[in-house]
């Protein structure tokens, strides 16, 4: 079913109640709990409602505690998670609006920004350089090209499964990041945001590299980041948002003109050490 | 058109339910009035709402509704915009976090039926998007570092 005829409300009605219900207790639950952060070694580690909100989404469908608890499935099944992913696209749109205002505002400082913004969406070519080479460490073959050639959000993933075809090795590649991302990318950011201050890197800096091209993603870094670094909040919020629009629109000609063929030229210099391997094995 | 228009109404509708749980969240976790606050919300749900419409009349472009929401926010926010000085009085009474709980919320909810397909990848791509996540950050961050170094902006 298209998004459009998931909201359909007719006959759908009791689907619609008990999700928003869900939702609603789970914001509840989590903001009644709040944000907590604490030290972990030499960084910080920022809790926040949101972060805890994914997490209990995620325990309550039907594959997870569901199975276990089947009254809960009598909440969520698999219905309430095919509306949810609909949703998800709306219940966007008040953050987007709320960015917009963080940015408007700084529009001067971005500017004047401009040239760290555009040269480090070159930086998430970053990705090949480091988890290229563990990919065929660890065996990988053409999986290597689709899993390492980018953080793989929906432009990626369309651009290799045009190419290669989505049942294809690059395929398996790129959908498992997809997967791991969709899954995991709000808690790992959520996480890596607020402890990558320990690295010394300025939070302005750390902020635009919280622009990966997911709009939840992003926030879950940048609003630990913020939680961390306080004083700095509006600033690293509005860098975040614009390094995020920014990814949003170059991300796809990235992944088409220079990481794809880079991961490319990659593989071929690495075909030795490869068939190498497979000869030892 | 008697489509979009049906279309346009189940979308306000979403809007409107997503907005009341951030309104009733926002009360409980930040304590902000909940009338105090519906001015903005309904700047919030009209310029998403107008994000909604440009995205259905341009499917071409693929730009989503919540870059087109933040594009939108941030031209009538610029500083030597007439609208600016309102349209922040009355949005900063919506608080940035009591947003981002119900999308997350949602979020989880949506990936539970992908938990099985993720069992079955193999543990070698986990590593890998591990390793992804790391470069792509920290690959911004050191060459944005470098930049507003030269720039002397940092």
């Amino acid at each position: 079913m298209s998004d459009h005829h998931l909201l359909v409300t007719k006959d759908r009605i009791g689907i619609h109640a008990k999700l928003y219900i869900t939702v609603l207790v789970i914001v509840i639950i989590t903001e009644l709990i709040g944000i907590h952060k604490f030290p972990v070694g030499p960084g910080t580690v920022v809790l926040l409602p949101m972060l805890y909100a994914v997490i209990i989404g995620i325990l309550i469908t039907p594959q997870v505690l569901g199975k276990v608890i089947k009254v809960l499935q009598k909440a969520i099944s698999k219905d309430e998670v095919e509306l949810a992913g609909a949703l998800v696209m709306i219940s966007l749109l008040p953050l987007g609006v709320k960015y917009g205002t963080l940015v408007g505002p700084a529009v001067e400082k971005i500017v004047k920004a401009g040239p760290a913004f555009l040269l480090q969406e070159l930086g998430n070519l970053g990705t090949i350089l480091i988890a290229f080479p563990v990919a065929i460490l660890l065996g990988l073959k053409r999986e290597a090209v689709g899993a390492a050639v980018s953080i793989c959000r929906e432009p990626t993933l369309g651009v290799i499964g045009e190419r290669y075809g989505i049942t294809s090795a690059e395929g398996t590649g790129v959908l498992g990041t997809y997967l791991v991302g969709t899954v995991f990318g709000t808690i790992f950011f959520g996480l890596l945001g607020g402890f990558a201050v320990i690295t010394g890197l300025h939070p302005y800096a750390l902020a635009m590299a919280c622009g990966i091209g997911s709009a939840s993603m992003m926030t879950a870094g940048s609003a630990s980041l913020a939680t961390v670094v306080p004083a700095m909040k509006d600033t690293i919020l509005a860098y975040a948002a614009t390094s995020n629009l920014l990814t949003g629109v170059t991300g796809m000609y990235s992944v088409i003109f220079l990481a794809l063929p880079f991961t490319n030229w990659l593989y071929k210099k690495f075909q030795p050490i490869i068939e190498r391997k497979k000869e030892a094995a | 058109m008697e489509a979009m228009g049906k279309t346009i109404v189940n979308q306000f509708k979403v809007m409107l339910l997503v907005c009341i749980i951030t309104l009733i969240g926002q009360r409980i976790g930040y304590g902000i009035g909940i009338g105090q606050a519906i001015p903005g919300m309904i700047i919030i749900i009209f310029l998403g709402m107008v994000a909604l419409i440009i995205k259905d009349f341009t499917p071409n472009l693929k730009f989503p509704a919540f870059a087109w929401a933040s594009m939108i926010a941030l031209i009538l926010t610029m500083p030597f915009m007439p609208t600016s000085k309102l349209m922040l009085e009355y949005t900063n009474e919506v608080s940035f976090l009591g947003t981002t709980t119900p999308i997350l919320a949602f979020a989880g909810i949506s990936v539970g039926m992908k938990i099985a397909r993720l069992k079955q990848l193999s543990w070698k791509l986990i590593v890998v998007a591990i390793f992804v996540f790391l470069g792509t950050f920290f690959g911004s961050a050191v060459v944005a570092q470098i930049v507003l170094k030269i720039q002397g902006l940092i």
